[in-house]
């Protein structure tokens, strides 16, 4: 938008590090105005702007701070009194009246506070940005990984990236930003900077419903487990934090799981009998110059770093730290940067410009895909029934994509997200994408493969109750049915599928 | 049917569930005399399943001959349902099956597997399948059409087409394999599943319409491949017109469900029961036994308004596995037989995970189930039967990987059987 | 399983959905037209998407209440209710009709046109005016619609000498016994008065049932709470409450509470805890030996058609059990699933043929059979099969009446 040609790459598809593994919540702030208010300052004014600029990805859910039986009842009065000197628009309602709103809330909560917190869809978001950015001249480069950062002395002069196929191309820059989050360290060393990035790992479990309709926060210093997202059409309860030394590599253990189900009891009583649908990790990209006690207590504030004052490198940029709500503000300093190394000052203008599909300022309606369904109920295909998908959108997908991989297509859609989680829209999506891409059979049946695995690998750590009997019914479509363990060439597909 | 007035309102028998196994039983006794009624939290899972008998097709390797392989199968899985069952039971249940379907034909037996292809195009060892879908036996097929209907998405022909050609089967050529799409009039319909074209095709109109048009697209293919639609009660007729319209064998291929094979054999068994005599109670949860004195005396249900009894001399357990919930596991990971309470086997221990990081690996809670004696009657730590009137079948019974051995109709069908059997034999 | 105290049980229960699709093998609307996309897509599916405020569903207008969804489901989904909720919001979202609120009360029809009952049985067969009803109101011009009686049950009751004995019962008769067909309620009370019983008739109105079904939660809710509170008093002393309308008693079983969510009425708690149908009623009663088997021979033939709402009591069929006690009666058990009427949906004039091609099956299985009556626990699901086949249909009760000598059946007109 400001004038420069751009080129983005990203080593698998979009928004698969951070920004496509956390819970989908637009802050108010509410969460940092005790402890970081800075944070908590930048959070609101941001949420302000991406409701400006991205209302098509946002549902304007609100959301309350409840003091549970387990939380201190002294901290509702701290917050209340954090939030007006920070601005934060908050509001004391009747616990009969938030148990109106949210009948599933644990009717022992003592205090509820209302604030402006929303959720946002963040695929949608980052593929709208990335439409405008094309719109705009750039060039997007997913499944294009950095294997080199060149130089030229100590002038960073552009990268060496790998393509899907293996092959490698060299790109020419005058300027190169990291905006690799957990994984800046890594890039940073590429060019022969450091970047002292602490990786702090937090799960979430998805659950097959909106037990909630209300962003649904503990009025407790920030701990573990303490919010529950609506975000489309399930509920997230999140989260943990635990550092870890690599990124790529963490696990999920019981423990943690059994943990967060505990936290969604405290806060809908018959949780743990509800469906639990799925459990995920994402890794918060922490920086810090200074090594602290605990992870949550570094600042949540975002850097930009010129690594030709810190490590002698130029025409190299970091911008690290932050979270997704402030991501616009992220890349407007790192850009203003980018202009101070260029030596041009051009001014930017996302906070004003709608992003496409936003123009109109209408946020996102839950019910939009099922008005949209009982329009077309005689004229197209539903593929995917949870998620409520039409055939026409998903094969339109997949031909704008140009992707044989479904896991691209989930991204976008929300294709195999609902409770089946795959069961049955697997099957048609891999129809549909055979004859759609004109792929071999080869190429489907992997791509069929890949997704049942990729659907797995999120069930397998917490498959119990009910979806468990999804599972065992989806074994008995996929293995009984169709038998797809024997797929021709299934030995090397196998090879092939990731863990 | 009258004939029992007056003479103690009691059952001979409950049966637990109306799945494969519970059908069977139920009808089994019900056709010998004695007053049975099943009570079923839903309907079965007969309406999801592609109404093959598959007995054994995987052990780990394809298997040829389900009756030649089961003694070193048993031998190398001792703990596996089929550990009860001989060569000479298996063959009797699916004769007793073949018998009492009589909408359509059953054709095969346990001695030979067929290869028919799935909804994907793989082969699929399977022993005894109904007549419309044997005409797609891989063995002897040479150049086929597989056929799609524009409307049904759940089924696409060009995948089936290109992965029968891919698969070579031992000792034959690949098949030559084409697909075509069929328009079919659905009244503008673009979403029409498969419930609603087996109804269509149960009209002439209808099935002339697509007969021409299929026809008119044909070259010379010696068969037609089309997904399993062709009617319900009527099949056998609808079948026949159709092919003759066509003018080639035509065979079904099963769908993913709902299987309208599936609710084909659903509604002949079902009413072989009531034929029989037998009461069905729909809807009804079994929640737990009724004991007199330590006794099983009954199953307790739930009904719109209470807690009632059915009280019985037996009770078959038939209320399948993980898939139906009739073992279920918590948020904590304890795993129980969901009505009756009885012991559990073949749960990992400890620490083990119950679950493995690849979708196709052998997870340790595939075998999951209640272990029987040889009268079927589960057992406890000993060994010993938990009561000894309580006999089980099918899917609730560990041991077995049923999806992936291709053995859960044999299962189902022989242990329904048997325990049958064992109730009739204390009957004497 | 989701505990059932709990609030959200009935829109939690979606969990256990896992889109097996027994449900529309089973859905009698969804297999006859394509303006209904089936249960499991308005229920479990679509409810994912339902958030408190507008309503986005328009299809589910089709759904006719028939409740099999529920029935059939082996994950313990409760589609149905699901769907009643759903579809309650949308109607009061988008306005309800006053056809609607006329088909919803037939007690208060039953107490204005009682009096006039042969002059309003007149305007209602009379072709210009059932003309003139479907262009203004929209109700079907043939929608099987019954007569009044002109006298009601409950003033046979106010006469009616009961005999002395200890054993009682209380009779729930509904609007349909009161005002429509008093005889039934006649010939219930004569066969619970041969087996010993003495039937008390306290005072009683509609059970909302109607009201529920078009959507009017509300006023549904008080007529239940006015009932429960007639009823809760005998109920308390150990009074079991029998139905004949086999609807009526689901209403008072369950659906009140499921549908409407009324678990706090204490009333209706205790009320729904002493429910029977009638033919469960008399069915445990020969289980126990208590029931009198002094039938004559009733060498017909009937056929049995167990409506939707009678299976929803999860007791099987009873019915037939009793009717297996009556020498030389041959019994034709019927497989389909629904008569169509669906109590009020079928006579509505957007929904009329779909009615008609659900009970298809069901008319030409029992024109098959020929059977001299055609037996049938719900009095809508009576008139559709008459209206469906010109048979005469009856309570169960009318021919244990006939069968244990009490009197001849009364031939309606």
């Amino acid at each position: 938008m400001r004038g420069f040609s751009t080129v983005l790459v990203e080593r698998a598809d979009l928004a698969t590090g951070t920004t496509g593994r956390f819970h989908g919540l637009l802050h108010s702030g509410g969460r940092y105005v005790v402890k970081d208010p800075k944070a908590a300052q930048e959070c609101l004014a941001e949420n302000v702007a991406l409701r400006r600029i991205a209302a098509d990805s946002i549902e304007d859910t609100g959301g309350m701070f409840v003091t549970t039986p387990i939380d201190d009842p002294g901290y509702a009065d701290q917050f209340v009194q954090a939030c007006i000197a920070t601005g934060i628009p908050v509001e004391e309602i009747p616990v009969a009246e938030a148990l109106r709103r949210e009948p599933r809330l644990n009717p022992q909560i003592s205090r509820a506070l209302v604030v402006p917190d929303a959720t946002v869809d963040c695929w949608q978001v980052v593929w709208s940005t990335v439409r405008s950015a094309a719109e705009h001249g750039a060039r997007i480069f997913p499944y294009h990984e950095v294997v080199k950062v060149t130089r030229d002395g100590s002038r960073v002069t552009g990268a060496l990236v790998r393509g899907p196929g293996g092959d490698e191309v060299q790109i020419r820059a005058e300027v190169v930003i990291s905006a690799t989050g957990a994984w800046a360290g890594r890039i940073a060393a590429m060019a022969g900077c450091k970047v002292n990035v602490l990786p702090g790992k937090g799960i979430m479990v998805a659950m097959s419903h909106r037990l909630v309709n209300t962003v649904v926060n503990r009025c407790e210093s920030p701990s573990d487990g303490d919010i529950l997202v609506p975000i489309h059409t399930v509920s997230v309860i999140g989260t943990t934090d635990v550092q870890v030394a690599d990124p790529d590599d963490w696990s999920i253990s019981h423990a943690e799981i059994d943990q967060m189900l505990e936290a969604g009891e405290n806060l809908v009583p018959g949780f743990r009998a509800a469906r639990a649908l799925r459990v995920w990790g994402g890794v918060r990209p922490l920086f810090q110059d200074d090594l602290p006690a605990q992870s949550r207590d570094v600042t949540r504030a975002h850097a930009v770093l010129d690594h030709s004052d810190r490590d002698g490198v130029e025409r190299f940029l970091t911008i690290v730290g932050g979270k997704f709500c402030t991501f616009r503000l992220m890349a407007q300093d790192a850009v203003d940067a980018a202009c101070t190394v260029l030596g041009t000052q051009r001014p930017c203008r996302t906070a004003d410009e709608p992003l496409p599909d936003s123009a109109d300022g209408r946020f996102y309606w839950m019910g939009s895909r099922l008005a949209r369904r009982e329009a077309s109920l005689h004229d197209d295909q539903l593929i995917c029934e949870c998620e409520l998908i039409q055939r026409g959108r998903l094969e339109d997908a997949m031909v704008q994509r140009g992707t044989a991989n479904l896991d691209d297509i989930r991204r976008i859609l929300r294709l195999g997200m609902g409770p089946c989680q795959g069961g049955f829209c697997t099957f048609r999506a891999t129809g549909i994408l055979h004859q759609a891409m004109k792929l071999s059979a080869s190429e489907a049946n992997r791509a069929m493969l890949e997704f049942l695995q990729e659907r797995w690998k999120g069930v397998q750590p917490l498959l119990h109750g009910d979806q468990l009997r999804q599972a065992w019914l989806d074994n008995w479509i996929f293995q009984g049915v169709l038998d797809v363990e024997h797929l021709p060439g299934m030995a090397q597909t196998r090879e092939h599928a990731p863990v | 049917m009258s004939g029992r007035a007056g003479d103690g309102r009691m059952a001979d028998a409950v049966v637990v569930g109306a799945g494969m196994a519970g059908l069977t039983a139920g009808v089994r006794l019900a056709e010998a005399g004695l007053r049975v009624v099943t009570v079923a939290k839903g309907l079965g899972s007969l309406r999801l399943a592609p109404a093959t008998v598959d007995i054994l097709g995987y052990g780990p390797d394809r298997v040829d001959s389900p009756a030649r392989a089961l003694a070193a199968f048993v031998a190398a899985h001792p703990d596996h349902p089929y550990a009860l069952v001989t060569p000479g039971v298996l063959a009797k249940s699916v004769n007793w099956l073949k018998e009492r379907v009589n909408t359509y034909a059953y054709l095969g037996d346990p001695e030979v597997n067929m290869l028919l292809p799935t909804a994907v195009g793989v082969p699929r060892p399977s022993a005894v399948v109904p007549e419309t879908m044997a005409g797609g036996d891989i063995r002897a097929l040479k150049h086929v059409a597989i056929i799609g209907l524009r409307a049904l998405k759940d089924f696409h022909p060009a995948l089936v087409a290109d992965n029968l050609r891919a698969s070579a089967v031992s000792g034959g050529a690949a098949v030559e394999a084409r697909s075509i799409m069929l328009n079919p009039p659905t009244g503008g319909e673009a979403d029409v599943g498969t419930l609603a074209f087996g109804r269509r095709f149960e009209e002439a109109a209808f099935r002339s319409a697509v007969a021409a048009e299929l026809r008119a697209a044909l070259h010379d293919e010696q068969a037609v491949g089309m997904p399993a639609v062709l009617g319900f009660d009527h099949v056998g007729s609808v079948w026949t017109e159709f092919q003759e319209a066509v003018g080639r064998p035509v065979f079904e291929i099963p769908t993913i469900p709902p299987s309208v094979p599936g609710v084909r054999l659903a509604r002949v068994l079902q009413e072989r029961l009531r034929r029989a005599g037998g009461r069905f109670v729909l809807g009804a949860q079994a929640v737990g036994p009724e004991l007199r004195s330590g006794k099983l005396v009954g199953v307790r249900i739930r009904t719109a308004a209470r807690e009632t009894v059915r009280a019985a001399r037996s009770v078959v357990l038939a209320t399948g596995g993980l898939a139906s919930g009739g073992i279920e596991v918590d948020s904590r990971g304890a795993v129980r037989e969901s009505v009756l309470g009885l012991p559990v086997w073949g749960r990992p221990s400890g620490a083990e995970p119950g679950f493995l990081p690849r979708y196709l690996d052998e997870h340790p809670m595939d075998s999951v189930g209640v272990r029987v004696d040889r009268r079927l009657r589960p057992v406890g730590p000993g060994g010993e039967p938990v009561h000894e009137n309580l006999h089980a079948a099918g899917a609730v019974i560990g041991g077995a990987r049923p999806w992936r051995e291709k053995s859960g109709d044999g299962i189902s069908l022989s242990t329904g059987y048997l325990a049958a059997g064992a109730i009739l034999e204390d009957a004497e | 399983m989701i505990d059932e105290s709990l609030p959200g049980f009935i829109r939690g229960s979606l969990d256990h959905c896992v889109k097996c699709n027994i449900c529309e093998t089973a859905c009698p609307v969804m297999n006859v037209t394509p303006l209904f996309p089936g249960p499991k897509y308005e229920g479990p599916q679509a409810e994912r998407f339902r958030t408190p405020g507008a309503s986005a569903d328009d299809s589910i207008d089709y759904c006719s209440g028939c409740g099999i969804c529920t029935l059939v489901c082996p994950q313990g989904v409760k589609v149905a209710e699901i769907n009643s909720r759903a579809r309650a919001t949308m109607k009061q979202q988008r306005g309800i009709p006053l056809r609607d609120h006329l088909l919803a009360r037939p007690s208060v029809e039953g107490r204005l046109a009682t009096p006039l009952a042969p002059l309003a049985n007149l305007a209602l067969s009379n072709r210009g005016i059932r003309l003139l009803i479907e262009k203004t109101l929209r109700i079907h011009r043939q929608a099987p619609l019954p007569k009044f009686a002109g006298l009601t049950f409950q003033g046979w009751a106010r006469r009616h000498q009961p005999p002395p004995t200890d054993d009682a019962v209380v009779y729930f008769h509904g609007c349909s016994t009161n005002y429509f067909q008093p005889e039934l309620g006649v010939q219930a009370v004569a066969v619970l008065e041969h087996n010993g019983f003495r039937v008390l008739v306290p005072p009683q109105d509609c059970c909302g049932l109607p009201l529920q079904s078009n959507g009017i939660f509300d006023t549904a809710r008080s007529y239940v709470s006015r009932l429960a509170r007639n009823l809760a008093p005998y109920a308390r002393q150990g009074y079991k409450i029998v139905a004949t309308s086999t609807s009526c008693g689901l209403m008072l079983k369950r659906e009140a509470l499921e549908i409407l969510g009324m678990e706090d009425d204490q009333d209706l708690r205790v009320v729904s805890e002493q429910t029977y149908d009638i033919c469960e009623f008399l069915a445990d009663l020969d289980e126990q030996g208590r029931l009198r088997s002094d039938f004559n021979s009733l060498p017909i033939t009937v056929t049995y058609h167990a409506p939707c709402q009678q299976q929803s009591h999860l007791i099987g069929k009873p019915a037939l059990d009793l009717l297996d006690l009556i020498p030389e009666l041959k019994v034709i058990e019927l497989d389909r699933a629904c008569c169509g009427i669906a109590g009020t949906y079928g006579t509505k004039r957007e929904k009329y043929d779909v009615a008609m091609q659900v009970g298809a099956g069901l008319f030409g299985d029992i024109r098959d059979a020929g059977p001299d009556l055609a037996v049938c626990d719900s009095e809508t699901c009576r008139w559709q099969i008459t209206h469906g086949t010109g048979r005469e249909s009856v309570h169960p009760v009318e021919i244990l009446h006939q069968a244990y000598g009490l009197g001849s059946r009364a031939r309606r007109k």
